[in-house]
C-alpha cells in the first residue's frame, strides 16, 4: 500500500507549499470557515505548510494513528487558542485533503488507464490518514472545551 | 443531479441498507476508538445506520444535497448528544459508515472492469464529498447543544453577571449607590454610638459587602474593610467604656465574608467568560 501511495505523497511533500497556498485561498473565502477570513494569509499557509509535512511523516509511518496522536495535539491547541470554532477546524482539515486530491488531479498524477487502482488505493490511503487526523483532533478539541461544556 | 456512474453504488446501498447497517452496528459496538456505543441499543444503532445509507439516494436526488444532509445530521447528532457520546466517537461511528459502505461495494465486487476502476473514483469522491458534509454539520450541532448546555445550566448566574439584576452595566451607578450606602452606614454608626441604641446595626452593613463582591469580586473587599474600620473607630471614640470584642469579631466577619464572596463571584465570572468564547 505505501508503495502505491508513494507518488501522492512524493508530490506532497514537493509542492507542500503550492498546495497549502491553494487551500488559504479556499479557506479565507469559503462560508464555512469564517474564523480563517481575517487571518494574515501568510500565517495560515505557514500553518497547512506545517500541517503537510506532518501529513507526510505519518503517512509513512509504522503506526499512523499513534504518530497522528503525538503531531496533531499541538495543531489542535494552536487552533483552539486561536479560538477556531470546531466545526470550522474540521471543514478546514476536510479543505486540506481535498486539496491534496485536487493538486493530484490537477498535476494528472494517475493518467493511464493501469494507474487508477493506484488512484483508488492512495485516495483511500490518505483518506484513511485524515479519518485517524480529524478523530485525534476532534478528541482533543472536546477535552480543550472545559468538562462543564461537553459533558451533559 | 444525479450521475451515472454513482447510480450503480447508490442502488447497491438503497437495496442493501440494512445489510451493511448490520455490518457497521457490529464494528461500531466493539471497536476501540467508540467505546460509548458498546451499551448503546444495538437496534437504535442499526437504525440510524439504515437512515445514513438512504440519505444518499435522497442527497444524490437533492437539488442542494448539502441542505438535504442537514435532516440526518441533526436527528444524528441529537441522538447521540442525549446518548453522552463524545463528538470524537459520534465522528468515527461516521467514519466507520463510510468504510462499511466502500467494504460492501468491493466485497460485492461492483467495480471490475477497468471503467468501473474509474467510475469506482468518482463515486468514492461522491460518498467523501457526503460524509464531508455530515461531518461538519454533526460537529456543529454538537457545539450547538453543549452551548444550550451551558445555557440551561449557567442561565440565571449569565443575567445576574450581564448586570441585568442589581445595579445594571455602568460602573457610575454603582459606585453612586455605594457611596449612597457607606454615608448611610456612617450616619447609622454614629447614631447608635452616640445615643447608645442597643440594635444590632451592623447586620444592615452585609448589604453593600454582598453588592461590592458581586460588583468587583475581590476588589470588592475594600468596602469591607472601610465598614470593619468604621465601627472599629467609632468604638474607640464613642464606647470607650465597652469592651471591644463583639465589634471585633463583626469586623473579622465583614472582611471575611466580603472576601469569601468576592471570591466566588470571580469564579462565576470566569465561568461566564468560558461561556462567551463559545457562544
Amino acid at each position: 500500500m505505501k508503495a502505491l501511495a508513494s507518488k501522492l505523497v512524493d508530490l506532497t511533500q514537493k509542492n507542500a507549499e503550492k498546495i497549502a497556498w491553494q487551500w488559504a485561498k479556499d479557506v479565507k473565502s469559503n462560508h464555512k470557515t469564517n474564523s480563517y477570513h481575517n487571518a494574515p494569509e501568510e500565517k495560515i499557509i505557514g500553518q497547512a505548510a506545517e500541517f503537510y509535512k506532518y501529513f507526510q511523516e505519518m503517512f509513512s509511518h509504522e503506526t499512523p494513528f499513534e504518530r497522528a496522536e503525538e503531531v496533531f495535539q499541538k495543531y489542535t491547541r494552536q487552533r483552539h487558542a486561536e479560538g477556531v470554532p470546531l466545526h470550522e477546524a474540521v471543514y478546514a482539515l476536510i479543505l486540506m485533503r481535498r486539496h491534496i486530491w485536487l493538486y493530484a488531479e490537477f498535476q494528472t498524477i494517475f493518467i493511464a488507464e493501469a494507474e487508477h487502482r493506484k488512484a483508488v488505493e492512495s485516495l483511500s490511503r490518505t483518506i484513511l490518514m485524515f479519518d485517524y487526523i480529524i478523530y485525534v483532533v476532534t478528541k482533543e478539541y472536546w477535552k480543550l472545551m472545559s468538562p462543564e461544556v461537553t459533558k451533559n | 443531479m444525479q450521475s451515472s456512474y454513482a447510480t450503480k453504488l447508490i442502488d447497491l446501498i438503497e437495496s442493501k441498507a440494512e445489510n451493511i447497517a448490520k455490518q457497521w452496528a457490529a464494528d461500531v459496538m466493539k471497536h476501540n476508538r467508540t467505546p460509548s456505543y458498546h451499551s448503546l441499543r444495538k437496534d437504535l444503532v442499526i437504525e440510524q445506520g439504515v437512515n445514513f445509507y438512504r440519505l444518499f439516494r435522497q442527497m444524490s436526488l437533492a437539488e442542494i444535497p448539502y441542505n438535504e444532509a442537514k435532516n440526518f445530521s441533526w436527528k444524528y447528532a441529537e441522538e447521540f448528544y442525549q446518548q453522552k457520546i463524545p463528538l470524537h466517537e459520534a465522528l468515527y461511528a461516521l467514519i466507520l459508515m463510510r468504510r462499511h459502505l466502500w467494504l460492501y461495494a468491493e466485497f460485492q465486487g461492483t467495480f471490475v472492469t477497468a471503467l468501473e476502476k474509474q467510475q469506482a473514483v468518482e463515486s468514492l469522491n461522491r460518498t467523501i464529498l457526503m460524509f464531508d458534509y455530515v461531518s461538519y454539520q454533526v460537529t456543529e450541532k454538537y457545539q450547538e447543544l453543549a452551548i444550550d448546555n451551558v445555557n440551561k445550566k449557567l442561565g440565571g448566574v449569565k443575567s445576574f453577571l450581564m448586570g441585568k439584576l442589581i445595579g445594571g452595566t455602568k460602573n457610575i451607578y454603582k459606585i453612586l449607590v455605594m457611596a449612597i450606602l457607606l454615608i448611610a452606614a456612617c450616619v447609622i454608626t454614629y447614631y447608635n454610638h452616640t445615643t447608645g441604641t442597643a440594635v444590632v446595626f451592623t447586620h444592615l452593613f452585609y448589604i453593600p459587602i454582598i453588592l461590592a463582591a458581586i460588583w468587583w469580586g475581590k476588589k470588592g473587599v475594600l468596602v469591607s474593610v472601610f465598614l470593619a474600620a468604621l465601627i472599629l473607630l467609632s468604638h474607640a471614640f464613642y464606647l470607650k467604656d465597652v469592651p471591644f470584642t463583639d465589634d471585633a469579631v463583626r469586623s473579622a466577619m465583614f472582611i471575611i465574608i466580603g472576601g469569601v464572596v468576592g471570591w466566588l463571584m470571580d469564579s462565576v465570572k470566569k465561568l461566564k467568560e468560558l461561556y462567551e468564547s463559545l457562544a
